[in-house]
């Protein structure tokens, strides 16, 4: 079947079309090139698109919609399921919940925003099985995770040993393909497991007390074994000292000390706060946005926090304890994950009233607007841990709109105003770098290597939207989604529940690494090394879902 | 006008949400508009025409007659206004409700008066577990008004209570007044075990003998000014609390829950 979208302003930046009228052909779930004229070829459906805007379909890089946090997060909020019922309509199923919603409102939510592909950035290694089963319950969506590492005793047992970098990239490569990942996250390097022995913060260069380990050499070492694995994806960091005032510093420190190697800082937002002014509490978006614009190794997405209530889902246990004081509504879960790493669940809500939140707010839109790279800046609130990822239409529109966006200043709490640079910022994002942040970059930065663009060869992957002044109105609600050249979405609203694909890459390792973990397995842990690995079966065997490997750096694999 | 009356014609095999039925979103309607509201049954939606005979045309005053237990939801967030209920009725009697008096007159299921923020619940037959409690998962209960039960009542009754009185006239289940905060229940049956298990603050005032848990620390025999100006409060309602001949002040006093901050209290009459 072969399908035409004809006449659409197009938005490709993976293929440097900027707003081009041009058409686009779809065969058999890719994009095609147009066939020629007189070859006589029969057009089986025609969309006109006429002044309608056409993107990729967009690609949220870190969003946590799978693992037990999540569940842990649905248990502590009843009130949130019983405010927010999904009804069951003629195709879609019934479901709840606003700051972390069902799996499958989840997927028919992110559709219904254009959104085709989502990536949960915290599977550990041992509960992988469960947050690839919460995922593959997602609809629509392409998924996959990254997998985290960096307190599990094993790796810091091997640092502590002086194991050579060579062992360190097996272990990594053997536990990417056993837990099914796409990349590797690394989440308050070494201080969720520094908790454990009762330390209650862990800066750059403080050594666990037990393994003697600091988070800078736990940074180098896996930084090291993903860019010598070939992994596309950079480390994903979730830095140290997440929230605390004055981490800017951290940070910045982090940058440096990374001496080069692809980085990816997430939620950079919350870990870039100074600790000036009468409250202790400032703004560091200049210093790391210009940090960002200087190395080029560096990659960043904001975790925008906007107002309203939320819930914070973290494995940093560390920080999670520390807020629990600001649970609202007061009810909090921090536990131990087996030997890997923590969890953390508080629920948040963050008021424009509140010094803090408001200056936390303007601080992430200061970032966004401060870094000059679209290809290196991701448009995330941390879903749910900013705001729950059905509000990026309205982050979209503070992006595009400054007029709005001093609007929505003046209202917050006035020291905050003081504090920020926000108002004499003038940059509002175009369309097409809204198409980096949330296509073609996102697509880039993950590693799919035929997703994210509308050249010919990508999956069609396509949501196109009606041209508004009000760009949140615009982003809400596209017209049309494709999703593997599927109309999936007509009007905002789910027409074809389909079932996207698991993305991972499959770096390579020498299997007698196999010896040492099967004794460590025995000996410490719950779960039998062969049953820790996932099997592609898993994925499969329920007739919809399926794994898609993308080639490594280098032409490796 | 005479008082609107819906007379259920035959019973269903599903439970019914009758949360629409309260008296200010019926204000202003025609029989013939209130004939066509659907409720949810089940997976299906019926209309009240099909369910319910009509009559009268006073929304304010609002009787459900022939009811049965599985109507939920009967005045949930009630704002003024009265309804009466002629026959058993199903859970959330009077949920989160905020003013305005509901009277059930037969038994009623489990989380009445849930979360309720004001006004009068009366229940003349038996009620069920979590009476006056809050929803699973919530932190706080019933935060004002009243509740009165002339039968008996299940257990957990109170849970999580922040604020009001819940008066029993009959015996109450075990746990009575679990993790409340504050506010009145009062007991003139028997109480079955574990009253106040991890109650903060509040009054739990019993009229027979209770066994008190370990937790809880007697503090002796006290003669209290403040219990026949409690009394007196209740004297409007149709009830053996209304009594002078009930009117005492000298209590046995236990202090707990100790397992929790302890500032709460279990009042016992003394002979």
């Amino acid at each position: 079947m072969l399908i035409k979208l004809k006449g659409g302003k197009v938005f490709d930046p993976a293929a440097g079309v900027d707003g081009k009228t041009q058409d686009i052909y779809i065969q058999d779930g890719k994009i095609v090139k147009a066939p020629k004229q007189d070859a006589g070829v029969k057009i089986d459906k025609e969309y006109d698109l006429q002044g309608k805007v056409v993107m990729a379909g967009a690609i949220d890089m870190h969003t946590h919609i799978g693992g037990g946090k999540g569940n842990i997060a649905r248990i502590l909020l009843p009130e949130d399921h019983r405010a927010d019922p999904v009804v069951r309509g003629q195709i879609t199923r019934s479901g709840c919940g606003h700051v972390m919603p069902s799996t499958y409102v989840t997927g028919y939510r992110y559709a219904e925003m254009g959104y085709t592909a989502a990536f949960e950035p915290a599977v550990l290694p041992v509960n992988a099985r469960q947050a690839h089963m919460e995922m593959g319950d997602t609809p629509i969506l392409d998924k996959g995770g990254y997998v985290m590492l960096g307190s599990d005793d094993y790796l810091l047992r091997m640092m502590t040993a002086n194991k050579d970098q060579q062992a360190i990239n097996d272990y990594v490569a053997w536990t990417l393909q056993a837990a099914k990942g796409i990349g590797i996250k690394v989440v308050n390097a070494g201080g969720i497991n520094a908790f454990k022995f009762n330390q209650r913060q862990l800066d750059l260069d403080e050594k666990n007390v037990y393994y003697d380990v600091s988070p800078r050499q736990v940074l180098q070492s896996l930084a090291t074994a993903v860019n010598q694995l070939g992994i596309p994806h950079p480390l994903h960091v979730h830095g140290c000292n997440l929230g605390v005032p004055g981490n800017v510093e951290t940070t910045l420190d982090t940058i440096q000390g990374i001496g080069g190697l692809p980085m990816h800082l997430t939620h950079i937002q919350f870990h870039s706060y100074g600790a000036e002014g009468d409250f202790k509490f400032s703004s560091g978006a200049a210093q790391i946005a210009e940090a960002i614009n200087k190395n080029k190794n560096i990659t960043a997405d904001v975790g925008q926090i906007l107002f309203g209530q939320t819930v914070t889902a973290s494995g940093d246990s560390m920080h999670q304890h520390a807020n629990h004081q600001f649970a609202n509504p007061s009810k909090w879960v921090c536990m131990d994950i087996e030997c890997d790493a923590g969890c953390g669940v508080v629920p948040f809500k963050y008021r424009d009233q509140n010094f803090v939140n408001a200056l936390q707010w303007a601080i992430g839109l200061e970032i966004f607007l401060l870094v000059d790279d679209p290809w290196r800046v991701f448009l995330t609130t941390d879903h749910p841990n900013g705001a729950p990822f059905t509000s990026y239409p309205h982050l979209i529109r503070l992006l595009m709109d400054k007029s709005f966006r001093n609007d929505m200043l003046a209202t917050i709490h006035p020291e905050a105003q003081k504090m920020t640079t926000l108002a004499s910022i003038d940059r509002e994002y175009s369309l097409q770098e809204i198409a980096i942040m949330t296509r073609a970059g996102a697509a880039k930065l993950v590693g799919l290597h035929d997703r994210g663009g509308l050249s010919s060869g990508n999956w069609a992957d396509i949501t196109v939207y009606t041209e508004h002044e009000d760009r949140q109105r615009m982003f809400e609600k596209p017209d049309y989604v494709f999703k593997d050249g599927q109309l999936v979405v007509k009007d905002g609203e789910v027409v074809k529940v389909t079932w996207g694909t698991t993305h991972i890459v499959k770096p390579d390792y020498d299997a007698s690494v196999e010896k040492d973990l099967k004794k460590y397995f025995d000996r410490y842990l719950t779960m039998k090394l062969g049953n820790f690995k996932i099997s592609d079966d898993e994925f499969t065997e329920d007739g919809r879902g399926s794994l898609t490997e993308h080639p490594l750096k280098g032409g490796a694999a | 006008m005479s008082a609107l009356t819906l007379t259920m014609k035959h019973r269903l095999d599903q439970r019914v949400d009758m949360s629409p039925l309260v008296c200010h979103k019926l204000a202003g309607l025609t029989p013939e508009q209130i004939g066509a509201i659907e409720l949810q049954c089940g997976k299906q939606k019926i209309r009240v025409d099909s369910l319910f005979k009509i009559q009268g045309d006073d929304t304010q005053n609002l009787i459900i007659a022939n009811s049965f237990a599985k109507l939920d939801y009967i005045g949930k967030e009630l704002q003024g206004g009265q309804i009466t209920i002629e026959g058993d009725v199903g859970a959330y009697l009077g949920m989160q409700m905020q003013s305005g008096v509901i009277h059930a007159k037969d038994d009623a299921g489990l989380y009445a008066g849930c979360e309720m923020k004001e006004g009068l619940l009366q229940i003349d037959g038996n009620a069920g577990d979590f009476l006056g409690a809050a929803l699973p998962g919530n932190k706080q209960g019933m935060k004002g008004g009243r509740i009165l039960v002339k039968g008996n009542v299940g257990e957990r009754a109170g849970d999580h209570m922040r604020r009001g009185a819940i008066l029993i006239e009959g015996d109450v289940g075990a746990y009575c007044g679990s993790r409340m905060v504050a506010g009145t229940i009062a007991v003139m049956g028997q109480c079955g075990r574990y009253p106040g298990y991890a109650m903060r603050r509040g009054t739990l005032l019993f009229w027979q003998a209770v066994q008190a848990p370990a937790t809880f620390n007697d503090c002796g025999s006290h003669t209290l000014a403040f219990l026949p100006i409690l009394f007196s409060s209740f004297g409007d309602l149709n009830s053996h609390f209304a009594e002078p001949s009930e009117v005492f002040n000298r209590v046995q006093r236990y202090g707990g829950d100790l397992a929790e901050t302890g500032r709460g209290e279990i009042l016992v009459k003394l002979a």
